[in-house]
């Protein structure tokens, strides 16, 4: 496999994203069984419970809804299922783009968005490869599952794995999880999604059918792939009060600091 | 002339509430009045009462006897339908928090309670949307649908959708909404035309029984449609979490499976007795014969892991490739043993008998009189228009269920009048063998080896699908208490909280206490064991006082029931068991311990006091 010349970059000049711990330092991750899932949305239901979310629209992403089971349509219409929420990247895109360093990815798996810090300038919601970010129409802010990092840090499991009625949801330290990603794919002659795209993450799931069945992206295994930041925004965000002069401050001081972040972000 | 003239009643819905709204309601509630179109929005009773009335059945009952008149029919448009919510409907977090409850003059006896509940995600919706109920009054002119969305309320014109089955209405209802995720609850043909015991349907797999769509049909409402985003405000959200996840647990063991659904003759199995043949066998063979060849999905209520709700897709047979969505008991599947059908035969006439929205049970045990009689020449080809009664001939049935319907042709008509209707025309011996509760009908299963449910269904209103029901022994978190209360398994409507009592196990410790800790971390309240038990007696109370205005007394329970329910068990292992040996002592019992007289059925006094209804006293047992 030919090495990224971003991945060249991460070893050379260290992580392109900022990284914290939140309490034990071991990484976690949720594996979705396609193959157990009903369709309930007892999942995405549950997310807003947890979230104190608006209890509908269902199925779409939004700022009140992290998480969508598809296709969209009633429960118990469709005889295959998918989530589709954040993925947790290892290689982080998001946080990668932020000009404000908003985002972090914490050594336990979860990839957060800090709402204070963020500025609204959208990077993110671009440079994602799953489309999983929105922006909260009130406060501008950008918005995904945060893979429950405040449970989390009560040692508790994601609130929509705990709600899942049929276990198609699991959540442990990642080896677990990945060992019994492989034993179920094997034993049902699937395969694992989301270990390798985009260089993998802290969500797997086991699927079957192909994946253009459950609507799920094809991602390549690349780190940091290209991302689709339009010019006109970037351009916007440096030459006009878009964002404020408090964001532009902060994300002057740290491009001074962190300079070699600026490369993916303003050159790939 | 109303039932009550109560003074309080006046102040019931404050104009402007001067107490704490406690957690779980959103505080309104929606008035309908279909004759003139005039939509009113009221607000909740003040927390006092809400907690004296707290869940759904008990307050609909009480702003029902307060709104209908006496002495009227069924479908005059002065009945009055009040549909409610209780405070943990919707809430999340919690197993069986989906409930909805309305109330009515029955049309299925005419003078007693009508009770339609139902599950699913309507009730969440309603909420969603930012009512805690709706009253409906009056009759439109021409076919209507309510819109309630936290956008607008309105009325619509339905003329589009009459006529038009369950499925169909739900699907044009939720795209004419623009809301993929709206939530509907409708009446079919049944409804339309009157059948007495017409459903609502709602979300595909919830059905609420006893005549509520013939209610609905009389005031031309052909469907609620409900969306929203806003969700009630929870008191104490990680007490809420906790004690939801330990109800959760309280009732894993009775977790559906696909495997049950791929097997099971249904809830019969579990005492092992089915109805066939109109009551006159109970022994189970291969009736669940090519259900494993189908495709289930379970498809639980709203938040609800008891995953009661499930789809079929037929695997095998003349049927292989229909779909069918059917909800958590399984009266319809006794309704087509009872008419001599097995496997997927069922499956596929219960998804006709929903669609078309006529409740199970009605059909059940009309249709098994006729095909009785039809065997014992009794009713003859010169009155089927050419339908040959025969036991299991599908297309007789299948076209009876049309009739039915519709009310087409004299045995389609008086089916849908009733079994009670039926025998009484059939004359002679055939009197004898029909099954009817106060001209409703039990909830179809073949209840007749079991003691407890089948004093449930004898004392319930009449058809009204009793809630509950148990073993010989109370449950745990109740021994504390000398003797059983009306919270007995024995006694009808104890539970009124509005959960589902499908998501009830009160067998093992914390199975009830789980319950009342989940209202108490939703509402702020403190309520206690005791005082969950007096609020479902207080239920128990207003449903009997409701048929004593209007002429129910105790002695209908066990007089006004067709014979072939207290026959004797015909086979199987139950064979040559009855209730009736017990009658009519066990009911006279049951009215002294909830404090009534045993045979009036009048609540005393004491009761009524101990109760805080004096209120009602002028329906009160004076001796
Ligand atoms: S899936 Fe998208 S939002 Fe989630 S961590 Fe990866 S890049 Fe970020
Ligand atoms: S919108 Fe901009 S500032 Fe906010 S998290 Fe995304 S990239 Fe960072
Ligand atoms: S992990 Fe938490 S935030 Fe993410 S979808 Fe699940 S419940 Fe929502
Ligand atoms: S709760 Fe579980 S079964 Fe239901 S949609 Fe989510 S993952 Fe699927």
């Amino acid at each position: 496999m030919t090495t990224s010349p971003i991945e060249t970059l991460t070893q050379q000049y260290g992580n392109l994203v900022p990284t914290g711990r939140l309490i034990d330092g071991k990484p976690r991750s949720i594996l979705f069984d396609a193959t157990k899932c009903i369709g309930c949305r007892h999942c995405v239901q549950a997310c807003k419970d947890w979230n104190d979310h608006d209890r509908t629209s269902l199925y779409e992403l939004s700022s009140t809804n992290w998480i969508t089971m598809e296709p969209p349509v009633l429960e118990g219409l469709s005889p295959l299922w998918a989530r589709n929420s954040c993925m947790h990247c290892n290689f982080a895109a998001c946080a990668a783009v932020c000009p404000v360093e908003a985002i972090t990815k914490y050594e336990e798996g979860p990839v957060v968005i800090n709402k204070d810090v963020c500025i609204g300038c959208e990077y993110c919601i671009h440079a994602c490869p799953w489309e999983v970010i929105t922006k909260n129409d009130i406060t501008g802010k950008a918005s995904k599952c945060t893979m429950c990092s405040d449970r989390i840090s009560e040692d508790k499991q994601p609130f929509c794995v705990q709600a899942c009625p049929v276990s198609a949801l699991d959540f442990g330290f990642s080896e677990e999880i990945s060992d019994k990603a492989k034993k179920q794919a094997e034993a049902i002659g699937g395969y694992i999604y989301g270990e390798k795209e985009a260089g993998g993450g802290n969500v797997v799931y086991v699927l079957k059918e192909v994946k253009e069945k459950y609507g799920v992206r094809n991602i390549g295994a690349e780190k940091f792939p290209k991302h689709k930041i339009p010019l006109g925004l970037m351009l916007k965000d440096l030459f006009t009060p878009r964002c404020g002069i408090a964001g532009k401050l902060r994300a002057l001081y740290l491009a001074i600091i962190h300079p070699k972040r600026l490369i993916y972000r303003y050159f790939s | 002339m109303m039932a009550t003239a109560n003074s309080d009643y006046a102040n019931f819905f404050p104009k402007n509430r001067q107490t704490r709204l406690p957690g779980g309601y959103m505080g309104k509630i929606l008035r309908i009045d279909m004759t003139t179109g005039k939509l009113t929005d009221l607000n909740l009773p003040e927390e006092s009462l809400l907690r004296k009335y707290w869940g759904g059945q008990l307050f609909a009952e009480y702003v029902l006897l307060n709104e209908l008149p006496l002495d009227i029919d069924p479908y005059d448009p002065a009945n009055v339908i009040v549909g409610m919510t209780g405070p943990i409907t919707g809430t999340g977090f919690t197993p069986g928090g989906t409930k909805m409850c309305f109330v009515y003059l029955s049309p299925a006896t005419r003078h007693t309670l009508g009770r339609g509940a139902t599950s699913g995600y309507f009730g969440t919706s309603l909420k969603a949307a930012g009512y805690d109920g709706i009253i409906v009054t009056g009759a439109a002119q021409s076919p209507k649908y309510l819109y309630v969305g936290e956008d607008k309320v309105e009325l619509r014109d339905a003329s589009r959708v009459w006529g038009k089955g369950i499925r169909d209405t739900e699907e044009m209802l939720r795209k004419e909404s623009g809301h993929q995720d709206a939530r509907i609850g409708c009446i079919g043909p049944a409804g339309e035309h009157l059948i007495r015991a017409a459903m609502l349907v709602n979300d595909y797999n919830h059905t609420a029984a006893h005549g509520l769509g013939a209610v609905m049909g009389s005031k031309k409402l052909k469907a609620f449609v409900a969306w929203g985003t806003k969700r009630p405000r929870v008191h104490d959200k990680n007490r809420l979490i906790d004690a939801g996840a330990r109800w959760a647990k309280a009732i894993s063991s009775r977790k559906t499976t696909v495997k049950k659904r791929l097997t099971s003759v249904g809830h019969g199995e579990d005492w092992g007795a089915i109805t066939k043949l109109n009551w006159r066998s109970t022994i189970i063979t291969d009736e669940a014969k090519g259900l494993d060849q189908n495709r289930v999905t379970l498809r639980p209520c709203f938040q609800c892991p008891r995953m009661c709700p499930w789809d079929v897709e037929i695997g095998e047979g003349r049927f292989k490739g229909k779909v069918g969505h059917f909800n958590a008991g399984s009266e319809w599947m006794d309704t087509f043993y009872n008419l001599g059908f097995k496997g997927n035969d069922v499956l596929y006439l219960s998804e006709r008998i929903n669609d078309l929205g006529i409740e199970c049970s009605h059909f059940a045990c009309g249709a098994g009189l006729a095909f009785e009689a039809w065997e014992k020449g009794v009713l003859g080809p010169d009155h089927t228009d050419g339908l040959k009664l025969e036991w299991g001939n599908l297309e007789a049935v299948e076209t009876l269920l049309e009739r039915c319907a519709r009310r087409e042709t004299w045995l389609g008509n008086i089916l849908a009048d009733g079994p009670k209707e039926l025998a009484e025309e059939l004359g002679g011996e055939a009197k004898n063998w029909v099954v009817h509760t106060k001209g409703g009908t039990p909830a179809q299963h073949e209840w007749r080896p079991l003691l407890s449910q089948m004093l449930r269904e004898l004392v319930a209103s009449g058809g009204m699908k009793p809630q509950g029901a148990g073993g010989a022994e109370p449950p745990a978190d109740l021994r504390y208490r000398e003797k059983w209360g009306p919270l007995d398994p024995n006694q009808p409507d104890g539970w009124t909280s509005s959960h589902c009592w499908f998501a009830l196990n009160e067998k093992p410790p914390d199975g009830v206490q789980s319950m009342v800790d989940s209202l108490n971390a939703t509402t702020g309240w403190d309520v206690s064991l005791d005082e969950t038990i007096d609020v479902g007696h207080r239920a128990i109370i207003l449903q009997s006082v409701f048929g004593t205005q209007r002429g129910w007394i105790a002695e209908h329970d066990w007089q006004d029931v067709g014979p072939r329910f207290l026959e004797p068990i015909p086979d199987g292992k139950y064979k040559g068991f009855t209730i009736a040996k017990w009658l009519p002592g066990l009911i006279y019992e049951y009215y002294r311990i909830s404090g009534r007289h045993e045979r009036t059925g009048r609540p005393y006094m004491d009761t009524l006091t101990r109760l805080g209804l004096e209120e009602f006293k002028e329906w009160s047992q004076l001796d």
